[in-house]
């Protein structure tokens, strides 16, 4: 590989925590999350099977983004956050417009906000079985923030159009691992030498009826109503499925020349990044974590990091069953030399602020890179009692203080596509 | 590139048929759309899987554009076997669209106006438990990868426009960055529904879509027996939705795709691009020659056009006239993205 070394000079989070990232941090530091009593809209009287989120709260829009053009152009509520989240991440870099003219932009968005409503739009007056030529002279009546009016690749553009950006500008789709591929693509492309400047991440919400109708049918998600808002549980033995969170994160990469040129201080640095699938079955992991490893170690080999160099892993952690054995399985497997997995802090982020589907490893990118500049590690909240297959050392309950040099940050997609990001604090030389 | 690439295998489904070849016969006509008389495209049957690769509720659960895409793949599962390589060694990269097929299923909405009281209840007690995976292209990508045994490096991609060669470039740098040693490009385009005439009425009025998909097998080799094999050779991608910028933008794109084998528009053989798209033709009006497109074949094909057109290309290589040099691609998007690629023909002498 190439010796073009690759920084994040900028980071921007919409979560159920506020629309700073700086809050988002201070809130996980304090072990608090932000999963609330939640229902879709349409639904008044508390019927709908799940019952908690981690919505955003719009109430905690700070007043210097309530101008923002996100709240008011026709997209998508996932685009919306997003928008947002990518202007904090470039204004909290500093870099200039004609600084960001040949930036590349590589989002994540997750799937099509489809409305309920669109779709009775399908309907035959006479009775007949909807379709779509039933819709087409009703089209004046289709919502214009729903998928029928809103392409997949629309926050993307936005941004870039936003921004002025003329570098490639991509949309990525790979389920829950799509910012984390985003963010990996985008340190692939500065390193090898295709831009010098990307802005990468993703947003999604499935808070609506129609996904959360479909993640419940599928199972996927918790309708469990035992422990109220503390139901997230990751490797806790009494774990009964994700919780969906809402929002988006955005991270700005520059090679480190041209941050430095322009006097900006890196975060951390983004040292590889790994793929992998798991070709197994569309509706669960591989058991033994198979393809989940082999992300792992693709990107410790594209760091050029040894398992025993890495103190931290900051987890996919679903609160899923399955996903949970078999992610720990994984990290056993990957770090089994003299056990360095005893070794290992684990910290997962989904307790606190929610599953954020595609957009989920932007944020917990960022709770990695900050990690690494202040060895501190989040705690994993709500696990109280492991599950016996999970024998890590989690980070349960408060935040740990313990120096972290090396980092990696999971993210596993639903159908079996894994990435993993490996992440070191910046120094100014390499070792 | 370091490390050469070349298109070993490639499959096609579109409305001019199965086969490359098909893509030079005689124009399919048009079709009035199914929901709407007054539009014409290019739409397909929804085709039948095989079902010694894919299990047989694939057949049912996946979308047309789905469906489409592992066509094209299954035709590929002898070549890709042939290469006998570990399956972490392949690749997997995907260009598809997401569904937009109704989230409740047709049951469901019919349901839900048959008792328009109780929507919550029919929503739950007419859709199937695994109707979210119909609307997930990772889904796809999973069969894929569960069929062909490709546990290596995955990219997945989606839009309507340039979501093509986003997928070949991730597809291509595994290679170059020896992370794997084949890999499979696969695309779709999007199933005909409003939403491709909705998002964008003004531009949509002009538009001819088409429904069709397109798979690619890339190795360190080319397919045995040969005798002119299809490197990739150069690529590019940059984006302007400002009409001001747009030239500028593509100039440089172009620039870009040529100058890693050091070239100038005057030594490639052949351009493949939309002739409709003036602001696309006026950057190679100065070097007037061949371009072809397959678009008059098939409708816009959107994230499955490019895969097509390598395909043609690399069906070309294959004719008794085939000649060394090179073509280049270049697509531009409705949205604003521009694209680049440039791929060699060559003898397997030159390179031997």
């Amino acid at each position: 590989m190439s010796a073009t070394r690759i920084v994040i000079t900028g980071m921007g989070a919409v979560t159920g925590f506020g629309f700073e990232w700086q809050t988002l941090w201070e809130k996980m530091l304090g072990a608090e999350h932000c999963v609330r009593l939640w229902q879709p809209d349409g639904v008044e009287d508390g019927t709908f099977p799940v019952r908690y989120a981690a919505a955003v709260d719009m109430s905690l829009l700070p007043e210097a983004l309530q101008d923002h053009p996100a709240w008011t152009f026709a997209l998508e509520k996932r685009s919306r956050f997003g928008w947002v989240a990518a202007t904090q991440a470039v204004n909290d870099s500093g870099l200039a417009p004609e600084q960001l003219r040949d930036a590349a932009v590589l989002c994540a968005s997750g799937a099509p906000q489809h409305m309920l409503a669109d779709m009775l739009l399908t309907q035959a007056p006479d009775g007949r079985a909807p379709g779509w030529q039933h819709l087409m002279p009703r089209a004046g009546e289709v919502n214009a923030d729903g998928s029928l009016r809103q392409g997949n690749d629309r926050l993307a553009r936005v941004i870039a159009d936003g921004l002025g950006c003329e570098g490639p500008v991509i949309n990525i789709s790979s389920a829950c691992a799509g910012a984390s591929q985003a963010i990996g693509n985008a340190f692939q492309m500065i390193r090898r030498g295709e831009v010098s400047v990307a802005i990468a991440g993703g947003a999604d919400s499935v808070l609506n009826l129609d996904t959360m109708a479909a993640l419940y049918l599928l199972g996927a998600a918790s309708s469990e109503q035992r422990w109220g808002v503390d139901l997230c549980r990751p490797f806790d033995r009494d774990r009964s499925g994700l919780i969906a969170g809402e929002g988006g994160g955005f991270v700005v990469l520059e090679s480190l020349e041209h941050a430095l040129a322009r006097g900006a201080t890196p975060y951390a640095e983004v040292l590889g990044f790994g793929s992998s699938l798991d070709a197994y079955k569309v509706t669960a992991p591989q058991p033994e974590g198979r393809g989940a490893a082999l992300a792992m170690q693709a990107a410790l080999d594209d760091a050029g990091l040894r398992a025993q160099q890495i103190d931290l892993i900051n987890a996919h952690g679903t609160s899923t069953p399955l996903n949970d054995v078999a992610e720990t399985l994984a990290i056993k497997s990957v770090f089994a030399e003299h056990k360095h997995y005893r070794s290992l802090a684990v910290s997962a982020n989904k307790s606190q602020f929610g599953h954020l589907i595609a957009a989920a490893g932007a944020p917990e990118c960022m709770v990695t890179a900050l990690a690494c500049l202040n060895d501190l590690v989040t705690p994993t909240v709500n696990l109280h009692e492991l599950d016996e297959q999970c024998d890590l050392d989690y980070c349960a309950g408060q935040a740990v203080s313990r120096r972290v040099d090396f980092a990696l940050s999971n993210s596993f997609g639903f159908g079996g596509l894994n990435t993993s990001l490996a992440l070191g604090k910046y120094r100014e030389h390499t070792q | 590139m370091s490390i050469a690439v070349y298109i070993h295998s490639a499959a096609v489904l579109n409305a001019a048929g199965s086969e490359c070849a098909d893509l030079l016969g005689t124009p399919p006509s048009s079709q009035p759309l199914a929901f709407d008389a007054t539009r014409r495209a290019y739409p397909l049957p929804t085709p039948r899987l095989a079902s010694d690769l894919f299990d047989r509720k694939i057949q049912r659960s996946v979308e047309p554009q789905g469906l489409r895409l592992l066509h094209c793949v299954a035709r590929l599962a002898p070549a890709l076997a042939a290469l006998n390589l570990p399956p972490a060694r392949i690749a997997l990269t995907a260009a598809i669209p997401e569904v937009d097929a109704p989230s409740p299923c047709w049951d469901a909405v019919q349901a839900i106006g048959e008792q328009p009281q109780k929507p919550l209840a029919q929503l739950l007690a007419n859709t199937p438990p695994l109707h979210a995976l119909t609307l997930l292209n990772s889904s796809v990508m999973a069969y894929v990868a569960e069929a062909l045994q490709c546990h290596g490096p995955m990219g997945g991609f989606c839009s309507q426009d340039n979501a093509g060669l986003d997928a070949l470039i991730e597809a291509c740098q595994q290679i170059v960055e020896q992370r794997a040693d084949a890999a499979l490009v696969v695309s779709s385009s999007p199933n005909l529904t409003p939403a491709l005439y909705l998002r964008d009425p003004h531009q949509a009025s002009e538009a001819m879509y088409g429904e069709g998909a397109a798979a690619l097998l890339l190795g360190l080799v080319p397919a045995p027996d040969t005798p002119i094999t299809l490197r990739i050779a150069g690529f590019a991608r940059g984006y302007s939705a400002d009409p001001q910028r747009g030239a500028a933008v593509g100039r440089g794109v172009i620039d870009r795709a040529l100058s890693v084998e050091k070239l100038r528009l005057g030594d490639v053989g052949q351009i493949v691009a939309n002739p409709e798209d003036a602001q696309l033709m006026s950057l190679i009006a100065d070097h007037p020659r061949d371009v072809r497109s397959a678009r008059a074949m098939t409708g816009d094909l959107g994230a499955s056009a490019l895969l097509t057109e390598i395909a043609l290309a690399l069906h070309h290589t294959h004719t008794a006239s085939a000649t060394p040099g090179y073509t280049l691609l270049v697509s531009h998007s409705r949205a604003g993205h521009w694209g680049a690629l440039l791929l060699a023909s060559e003898t397997m002498e030159e390179h031997t």
